[in-house]
């Protein structure tokens, strides 16, 4: 019975057994507790070199901590990595930083523009092969007063230099777009066409995992009309790696 | 390694043995041999390793593993509220929220709603007139915007409990689904979330929502109000 109530006390019950709690010591003088996870909330604790620190649980750059008098508070991440593991060594709490940045293999964002002056916005997700060759899945949806556009495409995409924190990059893509008039509008009907487009943008490093990210695509329009349709899209956006 | 003791018996030993000397001596040398050689060895033993404690100590220094370390960036709810469609009356409105915050101050979320248009007041005057099917009254939204904590605070409640709060500004774009179109619709607003532990918070949230409509007739741009409230789960 000691042994069940103990298992649902604790909040990974339902996983496994209860895992070795993760416990540190700090190394400075001194370091302060605040009562939330941001910078905002009031000290209302500090704890001395010396003492031990269970880590319960992480949000963004904040670390929640139990000292052993069973007192909870939050410490900044940049205060946790000053403190020493059991072996005596730095805490060793890997942060993303720029290095990650070119090594990654995984990215994704959210971009909005203007797709042939009307409003699109967009999702991606793309695999890096190399550090220089990416594949990227595209869907976007372009609305504006006449009709709504939905595009899907898969885009290749070159930058000459990874280490760059600002780096620049060629892309070369090809798609499906599925136009869908307005009900207003009469006697158009729907059409779907395949499209290719061409690109050139750029993207900059901004801190933990974040890059901003920002592109100007020329698209053309196979239609089974006489000419084919042109156009010019530019978007920015913000992407996260992996 | 040479052992003094056994060195200094064995050529006793031996001198006796050529000697002649009495048996008696000799058994008791030989029993006492062992002993005294171990004796000798167990302090050559402790005198090169005396650093090390008597006692091992049966913990070994842990390290820190950051996979076993619980992180809560992801911010998952549901939502029940108020939306006042432009011309078509106040309707319930409910959806799903998840956010991801990307460090104390910003984060980013993304929302659906769902609701049913009421009747333009020309409907209700005109009697037998319907402007819109039924289906195409469902309003539905989706956006993807970008949040800043302004004021976190705490706010208390009977004297004993304390919450961590939040007063967000959020501003972002998406698209509704209204009449038989999708429009491009940009939102902003405000909300104030109360965290009630660590993992569930309350949140009420004052939004506009704004996208180019001519489902009366005029090409304008709308504004409709958004009330709700819900509870979201950090996991």
């Amino acid at each position: 019975m000691t042994l069940l109530t103990s298992r649902f006390a604790h909040a990974d019950w339902w996983w496994s057994d209860a895992p070795a709690p993760q416990q540190v010591q700090v190394a400075e003088p001194y370091l302060e507790w605040r009562t939330g996870p941001a910078s905002g909330y009031p000290i209302v604790h500090v704890v001395e070199r010396g003492e031990w620190l269970t880590l319960l649980k992480r949000k963004t750059n904040w670390m929640k901590v139990e000292d052993e008098e069973g007192r909870q508070g939050w410490v900044d991440i940049e205060d946790i990595l000053l403190t020493r593991e059991g072996s005596g060594d730095l805490v060793s709490i890997v942060e993303p930083r720029f290095d990650d940045f070119s090594t990654r293999r995984w990215e994704s964002g959210l971009m909005m523009g203007e797709f042939d002056s009307a409003a699109v916005n967009a999702a991606y997700l793309g695999y890096w092969m190399t550090e220089h060759l990416s594949a990227e899945i595209w869907g976007s949806q372009v609305l504006d007063s006449k009709s709504e556009i939905r595009l899907a495409s898969l885009n290749l995409l070159h930058q000459p230099f990874p280490q760059w924190r600002l780096s620049p990059f060629f892309t070369l893509g090809v798609g499906q777009v599925f136009i869908k008039p307005k009900s207003t509008l009469v006697n158009v009907a729907d059409s779907e066409d395949t499209a290719m487009n061409v690109g050139i943008g750029l993207r900059y490093y901004v801190t933990d995992r974040y890059f901003i990210r920002g592109e100007v695509k020329e698209y053309k329009i196979f239609t089974n009309r006489e000419t084919n349709e042109e156009a010019i899209e530019w978007k920015i956006g913000l992407s996260i790696f992996f | 390694m040479e052992n003094w003791t056994q060195h200094i018996f064995l050529k006793r030993l031996l001198k006796r043995r050529l000697k002649g000397m009495h048996k008696r001596t000799v058994l008791i040398v030989c029993l006492f041999l062992p002993l005294l050689a171990q004796a000798e060895a167990q302090t050559e033993v402790q005198a090169v390793d005396s650093d090390t404690p008597l006692i091992e100590p049966d913990v070994r220094p842990q390290v820190v593993d950051e996979a076993l370390i619980d992180t809560e960036n992801f911010e998952v709810g549901a939502f029940v509220g108020v939306i006042n469609i432009e011309d078509f009356e106040s309707s319930l409105l409910w959806g799903a929220r998840m956010a991801y915050h990307l460090s104390e101050t910003f984060f980013l979320e993304a929302n659906v709603g769902f609701a049913d248009g009421g009747e333009t007041s020309f409907e209700k005057l005109a009697g037998n007139v319907q402007l819109l099917s039924d289906d195409d009254r469902n309003y539905r939204y989706y956006n993807v915007s970008f949040g800043v904590n302004v004021l976190p605070g705490e706010a208390f409640f009977a004297g004993k409990y304390a919450f961590n709060t939040n007063f967000y500004l959020v501003a972002g774009a998406g698209a509704t689904d209204f009449a038989g179109d999708n429009r491009f619709t940009a939102n902003f607003g405000a909300g104030y979330q109360v965290l009630l532990n660590d993992w569930l918070a309350l949140n009420v949230v004052f939004r506009e929502h704004l996208f180019d409509s001519d489902i009366t007739g005029e090409s304008k741009t709308t504004i409709n109000s958004e009330i709700s409230t819900g509870l979201s789960l950090f996991f």
